[in-house]
């Protein structure tokens, strides 16, 4: 995960992971359905950012199938032109993108831990975990556990630069401002941000 | 400060056609840490990798990059040269601007850029690379070959000559497969049970070959020059080391009447049975589904009369591990069934050709069977529906082959050659009957080959019409057939009393799975692939694993013959040292950062992470840490990618290697 985010924060508009076909792995381990959870659980946190989840795409191709790694690369070139530059396509400019994946990497130890305890599961086929994935369960589940953390972890790194009203906290990371709010008493809770009265701003603690 | 060399090959003109070669040496040149760059028309010949050790020393390299064609193709090439050149052939890495770049773009001036930033990641990439000691493990030299037909015999026989011992592992109850099957072969009309039993016997006799017929692979584990193979060695309710294959059970079992699948079902068998009279091993099997011990708990004749009482109805399913050093898959074949569309696939059938209805049409091996003199008729042309002989018989080519709107797309390359056989089997045994062959084209590649389709015309008066067949039906005790003829023009309509069907060759059933056990690749039709179409056409890309015969894509016999003795030459190579050299792509723990939480031990499926405690000069334990048996590691890197702590890296592909990629993007 922290390979695609690095990327992807480095401007790359899209990131591209090939596979050997559920099954057919050349190593024991079975890694990539291992991989197949990762990018789910990958492309729920680029939609918590804001970021197109499409921009991650995750397909079978084994080591004899030319023919259908150019086809796949040419759909995913076409369809990434259509999602634009990255940002740009999302409506965030350099630097908001920049911080909210800086956010991310911040917590990406903690994002390890969840996926460790909680989502490690292991299907048989492609469907199990597009299932799994989808369920309401597992979203509220990461609503929960990783959402809220996510976004304190931004408002955070947004304050690191300096000391912010709810109002401009908001229109920098595009979060409803009442969820601000909500985020902002809970870090306070947390001792990680303090309301600075001379200032009638939040800063850092 | 690293001192890099970059060569960009030209690849004769596949790269330099569409990237600009001098101007990516150019701006690769001026790269931090690059001390040369050049580009070279070959770099792959001798005077290329000349140019590379040369440089090496004249230069005092410390890392190589060659930007050229995958390293699939020339990794090893490279890294060999770059080893003779006095450095660790891991201080040397490939960047693929040919697949990758070259051949995929059209644009130059877009193709060069890229060409820049490919090789450019690979300098960064290659500055991080580490001295990775080689990895020396011992070779089992022992073989395992799947599959007991022609292909498997020829290897097994091969290797075993060699003085090293052959695990022969065959699923149906006797060796011998479809070659068995066969009546007389082409292009020279001898007999195919005179040339194959011999071999047959061979095998069993052999000191250096282990045969388990009846079983199954279970599951492989391990790596080239060692494996750890589980056979399962299904019950065959006789026990192999009393039975002296007298016969006298077969004779007295009550069950007759079961269609023995050896004679494509239209010979009966009992239910004891082998499954045709020169079986190897010639021990008979109990066919539990139709058996009335087993269904009623009744009967038990064949325990009786058994004189040296080899009858065993409570014998189970065993499972038997065989540790081996190399594998030959020759699974070979199966033929297309046109009545059934299998499940999930996405191949469809030919309902319009009555196979499976109309019982006088048959496929390619039944009629085989029919001309064989050890078969179901004694060699005799006779219609499995009424036992007529057949006057009018028409063969058709190309059933499921070359046939793209049904899903096969191959050709299958026996038929054409089969087929005249058949026309010829026909003549000689009924003389006053005419064969007619609806074809698209006749494809007789190979010595000898056209002559005999010549003969089959010229001399044995089979007529040959070029045309597909559009539909046929019954009519009284006729099949109606009704085709055209391009040739010349009109529709042609036959009242054939048989129609013979050359259905298309298909990998056999469970491929696949097969496939997955020994972790190699197959392509859509599940047809194993080779690691290379011209240069390396019996290997799997799964190092130690070979590939003989029809499982592999459709062969004739010399072929399938000659692929197997490849592939007993390819283990042999193997075999002629003690010790191989392993890829020291390997994890390993870094011991300061590590917790001791031993996730990576709980991930890894190959058992190669150990506890390691960690004493002071006293001997006071300080840690316990995990510790990576280079030995057993397979290099899949799951614990890196699980390690909370980031102490675990695979050597040749840590993280800090794959950042330094990401970033020089």
């Amino acid at each position: 995960m922290a390979f695609v985010l690095r990327a992807l924060a480095n401007g790359s508009d899209g990131v591209f992971i090939g596979g050997c076909w559920l099954g057919e792995c050349h190593y024991v381990t079975e890694g990539n359905y291992d991989a197949l959870s990762m990018m789910h659980l990958t492309r729920k946190v680029l939609e918590l950012i804001g970021v197109n989840p499409g921009r991650l795409r995750l397909e079978w191709i084994s080591g004899s199938e030319g023919m259908r790694y150019a086809e796949v690369m040419n759909d995913f070139g076409r369809q990434l032109k259509g999602f634009g530059p990255i940002g740009e396509g999302e409506g965030l400019d350099r630097t908001a993108l920049k911080l909210k994946f800086l956010a991310v990497k911040k917590i990406l130890p903690y994002l390890k831990l969840v996926e460790r305890e909680r989502l490690r599961v292991r299907f048989k086929t492609e469907e199990e975990y597009d299932n799994y994935f989808g369920s309401d369960e597992v979203n509220s589940l990461i609503r929960e556990l990783v959402g809220e953390k996510l976004a304190i972890s931004q408002i955070t790194t947004l304050l690191a630069t300096s000391p912010l009203s709810t109002r401009e906290i908001s229109d920098s990371l595009r979060i409803k401002p009442a969820e601000v709010s909500r985020h902002l008493n809970s870090a306070a809770r947390q001792g990680l941000v303090r309301y600075d009265e001379s200032q009638k701003r939040y800063a850092i603690a | 400060m690293s001192r890099i060399g970059v060569f960009i090959c030209h690849c004769g003109e596949n790269i330099s056609r569409t990237v600009d070669v001098e101007r990516v040496a150019a701006q690769v040149g001026n790269m931090p840490g690059v001390a040369f760059a050049t580009d070279y028309k070959y770099m792959c010949s001798d005077p290329g990798q000349t140019l590379l050790k040369k440089t090496i020393q004249e230069q005092k390299l410390s890392h190589v990059v060659v930007a050229a064609c995958s390293p699939r193709m020339h990794e090893k090439t490279f890294r060999k040269a770059v080893e003779s050149a006095g450095l660790n052939p891991f201080l040397c890495e490939m960047a693929n601007i040919r697949e990758h770049c070259s051949w995929v773009h059209e644009n130059r001036e877009e193709a060069t850029v890229k060409a820049i930033e490919i090789v450019g990641m690979m300098v960064e990439r290659v500055k991080k690379n580490r001295v990775l000691p080689a990895i020396t493990v011992p070779v089992t030299k022992r073989s395992l070959v799947i599959g007991g037909g022609i292909a498997g015999i020829q290897a097994a026989l091969d290797i075993a000559d060699c003085g090293h011992e052959v695990i022969l592992v065959e699923r149906e109850p006797s060796i011998g497969g479809h070659m068995a099957q066969l009546s007389e072969t082409f292009p020279t009309l001898d007999c195919s049970q005179c040339i194959m039993t011999p071999k047959m016997v061979d095998v069993a006799n052999h000191p250096k070959i282990k045969l388990y017929t009846f079983s199954e692979i279970e599951l492989v584990e391990g790596y080239i020059g060692n494996f750890q193979v589980t056979i399962k060695k299904k019950a065959r309710s006789v026990d192999e080391d009393t039975c002296t294959g007298c016969g006298v059970c077969m004779t007295k079992c009550p069950q007759k009447k079961i269609p023995n699948k050896f004679d494509q079902n239209i010979g009966m068998r009992t239910a004891i049975y082998v499954p045709f009279p020169q079986a190897v091993p010639n021990t008979p099997v109990i066919d539990r589904d139709n058996c009335t011990w087993f269904k009623s708990g009744k009967c038990g004749v064949c325990q009786k009369v058994c004189g040296p009482g080899a009858v065993d109805f409570e014998q189970q399913d065993r499972l038997i591990v065989e540790a081996v050093g190399a594998i030959v898959v020759a699974t070979g074949f199966d033929l297309y069934t046109i009545d059934e569309k299998p499940k999930g696939s996405p191949i469809k059938g030919y309902g319009e050709f009555g196979h499976g209805k109309i019982p006088d049409v048959i496929d390619g091996m039944t009629f085989e069977r029919l001309a064989s003199a050890s078969g179901p008729t004694g060699g005799r042309i006779l219609r499995p529906s009424d036992g007529k002989e057949p006057k009018q018989i028409v063969f058709i080519q190309c059933i499921g082959s070359r046939a793209r709107e049904k899903g096969i797309s191959y050709c299958s390359k026996v038929c054409c050659m089969y087929t005249a056989k058949h026309t010829m089997l026909y003549h000689h045994k009924v003389h006053d009957g005419q064969a007619y062959v609806f074809f698209m084209d006749a494809r007789t590649p190979g010595k000898s080959y056209d002559e005999f389709w010549r003969r089959s015309i010229e001399e044995e008066e089979a007529v040959y019409i070029r045309g597909m067949v559009s539909r046929l039906y019954q009519k009284g005790d006729k099949i109606v057939v009704m085709g055209s003829d391009i040739a010349v023009g009109v529709q042609v309509e036959i009242e054939a009393d048989m129609v013979v069907l050359a259905t298309a060759v298909m990998p056999q059933k469970g491929a696949d799975t097969l496939a997955q056990k020994l972790g190699i690749s197959y392509d859509k039709y599940h047809f194993y692939s080779e690691a290379h179409a011209k240069l390396r056409p019996v290997e799997c890309a799964t190092a130690g694993i070979y590939l003989a015969g029809a499982c592999q894509g459709p062969k004739d016999i010399p072929e399938t013959v000659s692929q197997a003795s490849a592939a007993a030459a390819k283990v042999m190579t193997l075999f002629s040292k003690d010790k191989m050299e392993r890829e020291p792509i390997v994890a390993r723990v870094r011991e300061a950062g590590c917790v001791g939480c031993f996730a990576c031990k709980k991930v890894c499926a190959y058992g190669a992470v150990e506890e390691k405690e960690i004493r002071d000069r006293q001997g006071n334990l300080i840690k316990v840490v995990a510790y990576v048996n280079p030995g057993v590691c397979g290099g899949c890197g799951t614990c890196q990618a699980t390690c909370p702590s980031k102490s675990v890296e695979l050597d040749g592909y840590t993280d800090e290697q794959i950042v330094a990629m990401i970033e020089a993007l």
